[in-house]
């Protein structure tokens, strides 16, 4: 047993004496992997998933786990939105720069005030998050609350490049600021609309727009919509004519498709997050994105 | 009913009482039932006929500071012959090493194959493989220390060593303070956006079957007759922790593969995995052409997101010792699973298992079952723990 306790620890001191190269973030979702890229312009950013990913059903793959091996930094939603991964990452990982409690994880949930946040008892099943729907960076004023954090968290861990750090922040939040102010005026009359959602996904920029939401294709948030419940839904959808049926580009558009048809509504299907690949990189690409997207099919009614 | 708590356990659970008065947050608890029916015994374990719970487990674990997690699992399983309990984990583990190491101590599930470490209810099929029922004991834990470094490498490539007491292995006449000892590594990845994959390869060196040696051994000269009886009951217990076809050397070989369509496994998610397990060295008169082997192959389909199916078939050739030399017995088991989760925190299982008895001796594999059906039912409550790849 001696030998290889020896040659394991041994192994473990070389690598420890290993210099660090660039700054390094691990980003759980790309809306944050987006942002650090925003406010850390030198780091090296990684986003563990991607736009056609149900982010809540990620698994602790061994790719992920040696990025987070070697992250600086982490940051997440959560307020649980990642319970079902990124703890056995954290575990399996083993960076004691990463884990729950150190400044090198950030959530974002932590950072603003979540909404509907809900009581559970140990025997709830349901899948809910008590601690509210993790899904804010889709409300433009609580993504610069995060972003005003995370700046703070760079400049706390990587102190050397503060100046780097401060500038990123102050111009990002200028042009942002005016991004907002565009958007409100751009988005003025979605206000009022009407939409039929699946999942809560979705509900920041529902409030920030002013959009109500009249039903959830979910029985209940996380349980797959189910054929009853759709059908309870058709003679609501028909009788408050809402703008469009909205599903995220990580869900199956099957329910959407099939109450779309049986009441001739329009179905949306909207990215819940950036997709670098669809020129979709910054966030405020993302939300001119959303806000146009619902404005043409306002425009074709 | 037994209950055992082994020293290091003791030891840990005393470490652990003094820092949680320095911690301020709460313990996660979770609760988890599997309850089941089977309409036959199989050979080599795996549930008991009847109704029963297997695996039902109530674990609690507490972070430490940025220092530790600690971790107690007990494990009740009953069925219609008899009612066990036992602590299954008790352990701390480090989360503030450097150089991506882990260390834990305690009793934990050894981190050998694929399976081993994780918790049986996170299978796809309501029992373990015949090699894992064979060789294992189901899944192997005991009490020790281990060490796990992930290295900082851009594939990920992990080594670990363990140590342990070997007293869960089986029922042994002496007392070794390094019964067993492990070492193992996986390597894993992403191949493209959809794929991703695991290898590994680890060893366990059962040092309890060294000279001086085995209670099984022991039985064979004295009593010859009373230790295959013995054999046969073992069998029907659907839980016997020790291993029941054991060798000096074990070597094991494992590799799974998943797809999803763009990694969006919420939908959709096909899993293949295999093992192989070679245990050489069974007893002192063994000859270097005599071992056990075995092997599994499994494929698991989520094919909506409350929906699975699955096929598992594997193999054991087994030499069943006779004074100094060994007679072979072999024997294959084909498996069928349908599964719903009506919610994340419910499972119901339909399997069919079939075994065939290749070859036999002295009916120790007579008990095998030409059709099998268990239904099963899982639930859990409190905090859920995420599973591992």
């Amino acid at each position: 047993m001696r030998t290889p306790f020896k040659a394991a620890s041994l192994l473990g001191l070389a690598l420890a004496a290993n210099p660090a190269s660039a700054f390094s973030i691990f980003a759980c979702e790309p809306e944050w992997a987006g942002l650090a890229q925003q406010l850390a312009p030198q780091a090296s950013v990684f986003s563990a998933t991607h736009a056609y990913q149900d982010p809540h059903y990620i698994e602790a793959r061994p790719s992920l786990i040696s990025k987070l091996r070697g992250a600086d930094l982490a940051i997440c939603s959560g307020a649980e939105l990642e319970a079902g991964w990124l703890p056995a990452l954290q575990q399996r990982a083993a960076n004691p720069k990463v884990q729950t409690g150190r400044p090198g994880l950030l959530f974002a949930a932590e950072q603003v005030e979540t909404i509907d946040q809900t009581e559970t008892g140990f025997f709830d099943t349901a899948h809910v998050h008590p601690e509210g729907n993790p899904h804010l960076h889709l409300d433009p004023e609580r993504l610069a609350l995060v972003a005003q954090s995370l700046s703070q968290r760079l400049i706390d861990l990587d102190p050397e490049n503060a100046q780097t750090y401060q500038r990123a922040q102050s111009a990002w939040e200028e042009s942002w600021q005016q991004n907002i102010e565009r958007w409100r005026t751009q988005a003025a009359p979605l206000k009022g609309e009407r939409v039929l959602a699946q999942h809560t996904t979705f509900d920041y920029l529902w409030r920030s727009l002013g959009i109500e939401v009249i039903a959830d294709l979910e029985p209940k948030p996380g349980v797959p919509p189910t054929t009853a419940h759709l059908a309870s839904l058709i003679d609501k959808v028909e009788e408050e004519a809402p703008l469009a049926i909205v599903h995220a580009w990580y869900q199956a558009p099957q329910s959407a498709e099939w109450l779309g048809e049986k009441t001739a509504t329009p179905v949306l299907s909207l990215p819940s997050t950036l997709t670098p690949e669809q020129q979709i990189e910054r966030p405020e690409q993302l939300f001119d994105h959303l806000i146009s997207a619902l404005l043409e099919l306002q425009g074709e009614r | 009913m037994r209950i055992r708590v082994l020293k290091p356990a003791l030891l840990t659970l005393a470490v652990a009482s003094v820092s949680a008065q320095a911690a301020d947050q709460y313990p996660n608890v979770s609760l988890t039932v599997d309850a089941y029916h089977k309409s036959d015994n199989t050979a080599l374990g795996g549930r008991h006929e009847g109704w029963g719970l297997s695996h039902t487990e109530l674990s609690v674990s507490q972070r430490f500071g940025n220092l530790f997690d600690g971790t107690i699992t007990a494990v009740g399983e009953a069925n219609e012959e008899e009612t066990e309990f036992n602590f299954e984990e008790v352990y701390l583990q480090t989360l503030a090493l450097p150089a991506g190491m882990t260390l834990r101590a305690g009793r934990f599930l050894s981190d050998i194959g694929y399976l081993n470490g994780q918790h049986p209810h996170a299978d796809s099929f309501t029992e373990r493989p015949l090699i894992y029922r064979s060789f294992l004991g189901g899944h192997y834990y005991d009490d020790g220390i281990g060490l796990n470094v992930v290295m900082p490498t851009e594939l990920y490539w992990r080594v670990g060593a363990e140590a342990f007491t070997g007293d869960e292995l089986g029922e042994f006449d002496h007392d070794r303070t390094i019964g067993a000892w492990t070492v193992s590594s996986k390597v894993g990845g992403d191949i493209g956006a959809s794929q991703s994959w695991q290898a590994g390869v680890s060893y366990l060196r059962n040092r309890m079957l060294d000279q001086g040696g085995a209670h099984e051994e022991h039985a064979h000269d004295e009593h010859e007759h009373e230790h295959e009886h013995e054999h046969e009951d073992d069998a029907h217990h659907g839980h016997s922790h020790g291993a029941e076809y054991a060798g000096k050397h074990l070597y094991l070989a494992d590799i799974v593969w998943k797809w999803s369509p763009q990694g969006n496994n919420r939908g959709q998610q096909l899993t293949l995995s295999g093992e192989y397990i070679r245990a050489t060295d069974p007893n002192e008169s063994a000859a270097s052409s005599d071992y056990h082997e075995g092997w599994y192959g499994s494929a698991v389909y989520r094919f909506s997101p409350q929906w699975s199916a699955g096929i598992r078939h594997g193999r054991v050739d087994l030499q069943m010792g006779h004074d100094d030399h060994f007679h072979e017995a072999s024997m294959t088991e084909s498996t069928l699973m349908l599964a719903w989760n009506p919610t994340h925190t419910q499972t119901v299982r339909l399997q069919y298992a079939h075994q065939d008895v290749r070859k036999d001796w002295q009916d120790t594999l007579s008990d095998s079952a030409d059709n099998a059906l268990t239904l099963q039912y899982i639930i859990s409550f409190g905090a859920h723990d995420a599973h591992a790849f």
